[in-house]
């Protein structure tokens, strides 16, 4: 139990301590922006990962103006679908609840946690079971690395 | 911890359709319970509708559609998130219907042409 909770918080603060790496930002944002250009100006990602027997899927869908993420706990149930972005004033994070998400929200936590770090304005779906800490953790920081590797995030204003 | 590439279980297409002018990307997935269709000609998923059949044991099967985000005042949307269930409901599957519109126009072309377009490259 002390383990998990040290290995929790270590993973915590990894998360919270992942900064863009501004010059392979700029990098995959010029490959993009020229896939971008060559054909239509939407771009779909996927991949998965198995994380401690549990195969992660990951769906990322870019559009012009904002991204649907989808993320698959061994199976491929859309989940419940969150939407977030910043809103006015001060460009506040704000999250909702689409589809599910009334007495189990997990998922609503990574939505946010995705536009804070990325500035993006993001769709959700995501069928992670409740009570899983660890796995939501993980998958949140598998999803946030991938779009700062695929250039999709924003700069924050300074 | 290992990265599959291959099998991905969620089966999409994307394509794209001009429809009165105005370029419109479409990209229908497939997931284990649900479809997710999505239409956009201003770069955002726009109004996100859901659309289902009713579960009931009678002849005619009758369907509920909703808007979940967005524009709530536009008969349209409905009308081709109904059309859209249906065409689902009669190739056999009850699976609900996940429909995103970000649309330039809501006239009555635009979205029969989004009707035919998803219903040519269905995934049911």
């Amino acid at each position: 139990m002390a383990g998990e909770v040290s290995a929790l918080s270590q993973l915590v603060d990894s998360v919270e301590s992942m900064k863009v790496d501004e010059k392979s930002k700029q990098q995959n944002a010029a490959a993009a922006a020229d896939d971008a250009s060559d054909n239509s100006s939407v771009q779909i990602t996927c991949f998965s990962d198995i994380v401690n027997d549990v195969t992660l899927h990951f769906q990322i869908i870019r559009l012009r103006n904002q991204i649907y993420a989808w993320i698959g706990c061994d199976s491929a149930k859309l989940g419940r679908v969150y939407a977030a972005a910043t809103t006015r004033p001060h460009n506040t994070v704000s999250v909702t609840s689409i589809i599910g998400g009334v007495s189990d929200n997990t998922g609503s936590g990574i939505a946010r946690r995705i536009v804070l770090k990325t500035g993006l304005n993001v769709i959700l779906a995501c069928n992670i079971p409740k009570d899983s800490l660890m796995l939501e953790a993980n998958a949140e920081k598998k999803l946030v690395e991938k779009l700062i590797d695929l250039g999709y995030t924003r700069p924050k204003a300074s | 911890m290992s990265v599959l590439e291959q099998n991905f279980p969620v089966v999409q297409k994307k394509l794209s359709v001009d429809l009165k002018g105005n370029k419109t990307d479409i990209i229908i997935c497939s997931y284990d319970d649900h479809f997710l269709v999505i239409a956009t000609q201003i770069g955002t998923m726009g109004t996100i509708l859901h659309a289902r059949k009713d579960a009931d044991i009678s002849v005619h099967p009758t369907f509920s559609v909703s808007v979940i985000f967005g524009k709530r005042d536009e008969p349209m949307l409905v009308a081709c998130a109904r059309q859209l269930i249906e065409h689902i409901s009669s190739s056999g599957t009850s699976q609900p219907l996940v429909l995103s519109l970000g649309l330039k126009d809501h006239s009555a072309e635009t979205l029969k042409g989004i009707v035919s377009a998803v219903t040519e490259n269905r995934l049911w």
